[in-house]
C-alpha cells in the first residue's frame, strides 16, 4: 500500500500545527488544505471547521498534525500524540519537518477502532523510494507491514483555479465510472474557497496557513464592475424585450419579408447577436464552468467586434472616404457590365473555335444582352442614392465589424444580382438538358426507369413515343455544347462571388465563434485549463519519503478552440468537394448560404 | 479407365461417395463412357429455307440502301421533296390497306388498334416532324460533314445489327431509334426544311412502318413475302446502281454474302457440329416436383 498525501507547497514552512484537509473516498490518499496554528482551543478548531464544512460542502476533518519545530523547542512529541485523542480520527498522520532539512518523515497512528481505550501504534516511516527498483531501506525500518509513503506537493492556487478537462476521444461513459482520485482531489480543492478566506493578518481565534490571495485592494475594481453590472443588464434585457417585440410585430413574418430576412446575410447576423446579448444579460449568474466560459467568450468577441468596427467608422468618416467609394462603386459596376457584355459578344461568335448551333447562340446571347442592358439602367437610376446608402450603412459598424462584413455581403450580392441570374437560367436550362438527355437515353435504348423498384427496367414503347423521343434525343443532343458553354462561363462567374461571399461569411463567422478568453486565459493563466497533470521527483533524499511536485498541464491551443468554441448558425459546408463537382456537373444551383440554415436535407 | 486404376479386388466398384471403397477417389470403370451423349437436339437446316429466311435480312439491308439512294437523290436535287411527299403518301395509304386486308384475313388479332389511333399517331408524326423541320435543318451546321456522315453510317450499322429479325413487327427501341438518329442526321443536311421534313417520313415509312406490314405479309403470305425480299434486293441494287455503280456491286456482294454464301456454309458447317453431353455435366433442375407432394 502507498499512502499518499497532497501537500499545498505554501504548507512547507508553516509553524507546527493541525492540518485539515480530507481523505479521498475509496482512495489511500489524503489532502492537505491548511493547517491551522498553535495555540488554539479545540472546542473554536472544531467550530470553525463545522462552518467551513457548512458554507462549503466539503466534509472537512482533521487530518493529523504537522510540526517544524524552530529552534529551542522540543519535546513535542507527545504533545502531538495527545493531540489525536482529542481529535479522534481512523488514522492520524503525524508530519515532521526537520529544520534545514528538505524531506518529511511521516508517521501514521492507526486508531484501534474495537475498544474505549486508543492503543496507539506507531510506525516510523523513512521510506525512499528510489526510480527503477522501489528498493525499500533505511535505518531502522522494518520490513514487512511499512506502508510507503509519498508526498505530492500542489500549488493551492493553481489547483483551486483550475479546471481539469475530461480527456477528449478517450474512453467514454464518464457516469459509469466514479471520478477519478485526481478529479476528486482538484474538485475539493475547488471546492473549500470558504476556507481559503481566511486572511493571515485576520484577529480571531485561529491562525491558518494556506495559499493566500495577493490581497483584496485589487480586486476593488472587479467588485465595482460587478456592482454596476447588474443595471447595465437590466438596461439590457429591457431593450432587447423592446427589440423583440420590434421584430414580432406581424408585417415582419409575412412572406416576402420574411423570405428576404432568412437570406440577408445583416439579418442573420443581427439575431445571432441578439441571441448573444440575451446569454449576456441573463439575471442569473453563469451556472457551471462551461456557462461561465461561454459568457466571457461571447463578451470578449462582442468587445473586440466593436472595437474594430469602431475603428473601421472612424476609417470610413474620415477624409471622405464614403463618398470616394460611392464614386467608385457605379463605374465598377458599369465596368463588370461591359466586361459582360464583351463576354457575351465573344461567346455569341466561334468562341475558342467551338462548333455552337448558331441559332440558340444568338438567342441566348440576345437574351443575356438585354438582361445586363436592364441591369445597368437599374444602376444608373440607382446612383444618387448610393452615397446615402453607403453613409448609413457605414453606421452599422458601430455595432460591430462583422455588421460591416455582412453587409458588405449581402451589397456584393446584390450587386451581382444579375450574375446569378444568368447562373440560374444557365443552370436551369443545362439541368433540363442534362435530365432530358438522360432519360431520353433511355428511351434511346428501349429502358426506363423504375420509380417503384428505383431502377432501370426494359419497356416496350409505342412507335409514336419512340420517334418523338428520339426526335428530342437529337435536338437536345446536338444543342447540348451551345448550353453547356453558356452554363459553364456564367458558373464560373458565380463561383467567383460565391468565393468572395464565402471568405466574408467564413469571417464573420470566425469573429463570431472564436473563444477569444479562453484563448487569453490559456496564453495567461495557461493552469486555468488543465488538461492533466505530470509529476516531478523534487527529492530523494535516503531515509525520507518521496516527495513529488505536481505541475498541471495545459489544455492544448486547439482543443481549447474546440472545446469553447461558440455554436454559431454556420456550420462549415456539409458538402464534400466531390458532391459539389457533382452537384455542379449535373446543373443544381449551388448557394453560399445553403449551408448556413439549420435545416438538413 | 482410372488414370491409377488398381486391380479389382472382389468388391464391385459403385459410383457412391459415402461408402469406403478399396478404390482411389479417381478411379472410373468400363461404362465411363457409355452415357456419353452427342449433339443432342439438333436441328437439321435446309438450305433453301435458311434461305428464306435470310431474305429477311438482305431486304433489310436493301432497304437502307433505297434510303441512302433516296437522300443522295434529294441532296443533289434530282428528286423535289413534293414528289418524295406524295410518292410516301401513295405508298402509305396503299400499305396501309393492305395491311388492314392481312388483318381481316387473321382473326386471331386481340388487341388491334382502331382507325382512329393510327390516324392520331399518324397526326402526332407529321405535325412533329413538321414543326421540327425548320430546328432540325440547322441542327448540324457547325458539326462538319464528315462527322455527320460518320455518325449516320455508325447508327445505319446499329440499326442493322440489333433489328429484330424474327419478330420485327414492334420494331425494336434501339433498332429503329438508331436508325431515326441517322436519318435526322442525314435530313439536316438537306438544303430546305421541306426536303428535312420529307426524308424525315420517308424514314419513317422505310424503317417504322414497312418491316410491321412486311411481318404480316410474312405470316399471311410466305410465297408473296418471298418475292417481295427479291423485289425489294433487286430495287436497291438498281437504285444505288443509278447513283455510284461501285456502291451497287458492294451491296450485290453482301448480298449474295448474306443470302446465299452464308446460309450454304450454315448448312455445311453443321456437319462438323459435336456437341458431347455425358453425366460429367452440371446438373439440370427439371421442375418435377411432384414427388415432393406426397
Amino acid at each position: 500500500m502507498v499512502l499518499k498525501i497532497y501537500f499545498p507547497q505554501c504548507c512547507n514552512r508553516a509553524d507546527s500545527g493541525l492540518m485539515v484537509g480530507r481523505w479521498i473516498a475509496g482512495h489511500d490518499s489524503a489532502v492537505v488544505l491548511a493547517v491551522i496554528h498553535y495555540p488554539f482551543i479545540p472546542g473554536q478548531v472544531k467550530r470553525y471547521i463545522q462552518q467551513i464544512q457548512a458554507q462549503s460542502g466539503v466534509e472537512l476533518s482533521v487530518l493529523g498534525s504537522w510540526s517544524l519545530p524552530k529552534e529551542g523547542q522540543e519535546g513535542m512529541e507527545s504533545f502531538l500524540r495527545d493531540l489525536s485523542t482529542i481529535f479522534p480520527q481512523e488514522r492520524w498522520l503525524q508530519i515532521n519537518r526537520e529544520f534545514g532539512k528538505t524531506g518529511f518523515t511521516c508517521e501514521v497512528l492507526t486508531q484501534d477502532q474495537n475498544g474505549g481505550t486508543t492503543q496507539l501504534e506507531a510506525k516510523k516511516k523513512k521510506k525512499v523510494v528510489e526510480e527503477g527498483d522501489g528498493e525499500a531501506g533505511g535505518d531502522g525500518a522494518e520490513e514487512g507491514e511499512e506502508e510507503k509513503v509519498i508526498f505530492v506537493h500542489y500549488e493551492q492556487k493553481k489547483v483551486m483555479l483550475s479546471q481539469l478537462h475530461p480527456i477528449e476521444n478517450g474512453v467514454p461513459d464518464p457516469k459509469a465510472d466514479p471520478p477519478s482520485e485526481l478529479r476528486q482531489m482538484f474538485r475539493m480543492v475547488a471546492n473549500s474557497q470558504p476556507l481559503f478566506f481566511l486572511d493571515k493578518y485576520d484577529d480571531g481565534p485561529l491562525k491558518t496557513t494556506h495559499w493566500q490571495s495577493e490581497g483584496r485592494e485589487g480586486s476593488i475594481i472587479v467588485e465595482l464592475l460587478k456592482q454596476a453590472s447588474a443595471p447595465l443588464c437590466l438596461l439590457i434585457s429591457w431593450l432587447l424585450s423592446i427589440w423583440t417585440c420590434f421584430c414580432n410585430i406581424r408585417i415582419f413574418s409575412l412572406y416576402p419579408l420574411r423570405f428576404l430576412s432568412t437570406k440577408l446575410s445583416t439579418c442573420i447576423q443581427l439575431s445571432y447577436r441578439t441571441e448573444h446579448m440575451r446569454t449576456l444579460s441573463s439575471a442569473k449568474p453563469a451556472a457551471g464552468h462551461t456557462q461561465f466560459m461561454r459568457k466571457a467568450n461571447i463578451l470578449v468577441s462582442l468587445l473586440v467586434d466593436v472595437a474594430l468596427g469602431v475603428l473601421l467608422m472612424s476609417w470610413l468618416y474620415r477624409d471622405n472616404h464614403i463618398t470616394m467609394l460611392a464614386n467608385a462603386l457605379v463605374p465598377a459596376a458599369d465596368h463588370i457590365a461591359k466586361e459582360l457584355d464583351e463576354l457575351l459578344q465573344w461567346l455569341m461568335g466561334a468562341p475558342a473555335g467551338l462548333k455552337m448551333n448558331r441559332a440558340l447562340d444568338q438567342v441566348l446571347g440576345r437574351f443575356f444582352l438585354y438582361h445586363i442592358h436592364l441591369w445597368i439602367s437599374y444602376i444608373h437610376l440607382m446612383s444618387p442614392f448610393v452615397e446615402g446608402i453607403l453613409w448609413y450603412g457605414g453606421l452599422s459598424a458601430c455595432l460591430g465589424l462583422t455588421f460591416a462584413l455582412s453587409l458588405l455581403s449581402d451589397m456584393v450580392a446584390l450587386l451581382t444580382f444579375h450574375i446569378y441570374c444568368f447562373y440560374v437560367y444557365g443552370a436551369r436550362l443545362y439541368c433540363l438538358k442534362i435530365y432530358g438527355l438522360s432519360s431520353l437515353w433511355r428511351l434511346f435504348r428501349g429502358k426506363k426507369w423504375n420509380v417503384l423498384r428505383q431502377r432501370v427496367d426494359s419497356c416496350s414503347y409505342d412507335l409514336d413515343q419512340l420517334f418523338i423521343g428520339t426526335l428530342l434525343f437529337t435536338i437536345l443532343l446536338f444543342l447540348l455544347p451551345t448550353t453547356a458553354l453558356y452554363y459553364l462561363v456564367f458558373t464560373l462567374l458565380r463561383l467567383v462571388v460565391v468565393l468572395f461571399q464565402g471568405v466574408l461569411h467564413l469571417s464573420v463567422d470566425f469573429m463570431n465563434s472564436f473563444p477569444l478568453f479562453a484563448v487569453g486565459l490559456r496564453i495567461f493563466r495557461s493552469f486555468r485549463l488543465a488538461e492533466g497533470v505530470k509529476f516531478r521527483v523534487l527529492c530523494e533524499e535516503p531515509g525520507t519519503a518521496l516527495h513529488l511536485m505536481m505541475e498541471i498541464n495545459p489544455l492544448k491551443y486547439g482543443t481549447v478552440v474546440q472545446t469553447y468554441r461558440t455554436p454559431t448558425y454556420s456550420c462549415y459546408p456539409k458538402d464534400s468537394w466531390t458532391a459539389l463537382v457533382k452537384k455542379l456537373f449535373v446543373g443544381e444551383l449551388i448557394y453560399p448560404w445553403r449551408h448556413k440554415t439549420t435545416k438538413t436535407d | 479407365m482410372g488414370p491409377d486404376s488398381v486391380p479389382g479386388p472382389a468388391v464391385p466398384w459403385r459410383k457412391v461417395l459415402w461408402e469406403q471403397q478399396p478404390f482411389p477417389d479417381n478411379y472410373v470403370d468400363q461404362r465411363f463412357l457409355e452415357e456419353l451423349r452427342r449433339n443432342e437436339g439438333i436441328r437439321q437446316y435446309r438450305y433453301w429455307t435458311v434461305v428464306k429466311e435470310a431474305g429477311f435480312v438482305g431486304q433489310q439491308l436493301s432497304c437502307v440502301a433505297i434510303f441512302i439512294t433516296l437522300w443522295l437523290y434529294m441532296e443533289q436535287g434530282l428528286l423535289s421533296p413534293e414528289s418524295l411527299l406524295w410518292t410516301s403518301l401513295v405508298c402509305t395509304l396503299l400499305g396501309y390497306v393492305l395491311y388492314q386486308a392481312l388483318t381481316s384475313h387473321d382473326e386471331s388479332g386481340c388487341e388491334l388498334r382502331t382507325r382512329l389511333a393510327d390516324l392520331q399517331s399518324a397526326t402526332i408524326f407529321l405535325s412533329f416532324t413538321f414543326g421540327f423541320s425548320p430546328v432540325l435543318k440547322t441542327l448540324t451546321e457547325s458539326v462538319s460533314t464528315d462527322t455527320v456522315y460518320a455518325m449516320s453510317a455508325v447508327m445505319l450499322l446499329a440499326h442493322l445489327v440489333s433489328f429484330p429479325y424474327a419478330h420485327p413487327s414492334p420494331p425494336g427501341s434501339l433498332s429503329l431509334n438508331a436508325a431515326l438518329f441517322a436519318s435526322v442526321c442525314l435530313a439536316s443536311r438537306l438544303p430546305g426544311a421541306l426536303h428535312t421534313f420529307a426524308m424525315l417520313s420517308c424514314a419513317l415509312l422505310v424503317f417504322a412502318l414497312w418491316p410491321c406490314l412486311l411481318q404480316r405479309l410474312r405470316e399471311n403470305a410466305p410465297g408473296h413475302f418471298n418475292a417481295l425480299c427479291v423485289g425489294v434486293c433487286v430495287g436497291g441494287i438498281c437504285g444505288l446502281g443509278s447513283q455510284s455503280p461501285g456502291g451497287a456491286v458492294l451491296l450485290a456482294l453482301a448480298l449474295g454474302s448474306v443470302i446465299l454464301l452464308c446460309p450454304l456454309l450454315l448448312v455445311r458447317l453443321q456437319r462438323h457440329k459435336d456437341n458431347i453431353q455425358g453425366p460429367w455435366d452440371e446438373a439440370e433442375i427439371h421442375e418435377d416436383l411432384s414427388h415432393f407432394l406426397h
